[in-house]
């Protein structure tokens, strides 16, 4: 794992997944935010992935469920009696 | 020590039949969700309908397995994902081991030098058509492909899809971080490529 102090843009990029996954700690979450705060170039590519991850999220929430899908399994439940 | 009576047993069953209807509604409920993430853990349509109506079948005969108060959606998940390993869908694709060259901002970086107002992300992401976006997230091998569809479209979190798909939460994180970077270079080949 690269470290900010050898090669602070290289480190960013290895945390950009999980700093947007909110699974980084809080020492490599601070690190990373104060780099963005001063680095044009890392946080240009930050907000891309951002925009990346709704857009793809949008695309394939585009298809919603069938209603007869929905009918069917409503049809699965245990009768009553 | 109680006695069993027929009245005890009555309301038992009644209890349990209560139980059982609140559960059948709360999983129905969450149906859409749960479809948007089989939809794109297989290849079609009719495969997604087909693995949800075996995995909500197998949720209502087994809905006493299911602790309230913990996650639902989850848990449905973890049995569809299971009959999809079941039904080898898994086995068409094995995942390459071949080492990732290129870092997280390649994406960014291919599509920027051919977008002419580059200063605005937004606009760089649109470069890609939504189709592209599919027919690219289809082209991922299974195994990568179950955890950037927990993640990225379920909304899970790591440990969630650890618990869903057995395997460690580290497991996770590589599949996750491969399953985004064979992503992104279709996504980079698609785009570049027809510019």
């Amino acid at each position: 794992m690269t470290s900010f102090a050898d090669d602070p843009c290289a480190a960013c990029e290895e945390l950009l997944q999980p700093f947007l996954d909110r699974e980084l700690n809080e020492t490599e979450r601070a690190q990373a935010e104060e780099h963005l705060a001063l680095c044009s170039y890392c946080r240009k590519r930050y907000r891309f992935e951002e925009h990346l991850r709704r857009y793809v999220r949008q695309a394939v929430v585009a298809e919603p469920m069938p209603p007869e899908l929905k009918a069917r399994l409503a049809e699965l439940r245990t009768p009553l009696l | 020590m109680s006695e069993t009576t027929p009245e005890t047993e009555a309301r038992r069953l009644a209890t349990e039949a209560r139980d059982r209807v609140r559960f059948e509604e709360d999983a129905l409920a969450l149906a859409d969700q749960v479809y948007r993430v089989a939809r794109h853990l297989v290849g079609s349509r009719e495969e997604a309908e087909d693995l949800m109506q075996e995995a909500y079948a197998r949720a209502f005969r087994s809905w006493r397995s299911f602790r309230p108060g913990t996650n639902l959606r989850a848990w449905l998940l973890r049995i569809l994902t299971n009959l999809n390993i079941d039904r080898g869908r898994r086995l068409q694709r094995t995942p390459g081991l071949e080492p990732l060259e290129e870092g997280d901002y390649f994406l960014y970086n291919r599509l920027e030098e051919s977008t002419p107002d580059a200063s605005d992300e937004e606009r760089v992401v649109e470069r890609l058509s939504q189709d592209s976006v599919v027919s690219a997230l289809s082209a991922v091998p299974h195994d990568f492909r179950d955890v950037v569809v927990l993640v990225d479209i379920g909304d899970f979190s790591y440990a969630d899809a650890a618990q869903i798909l057995d395997i460690p939460i580290g497991t996770v994180m590589s599949r996750l971080h491969r399953g985004r970077r064979v992503l992104k270079q279709q996504l980079a080949e698609e785009a570049v490529g027809t510019a």
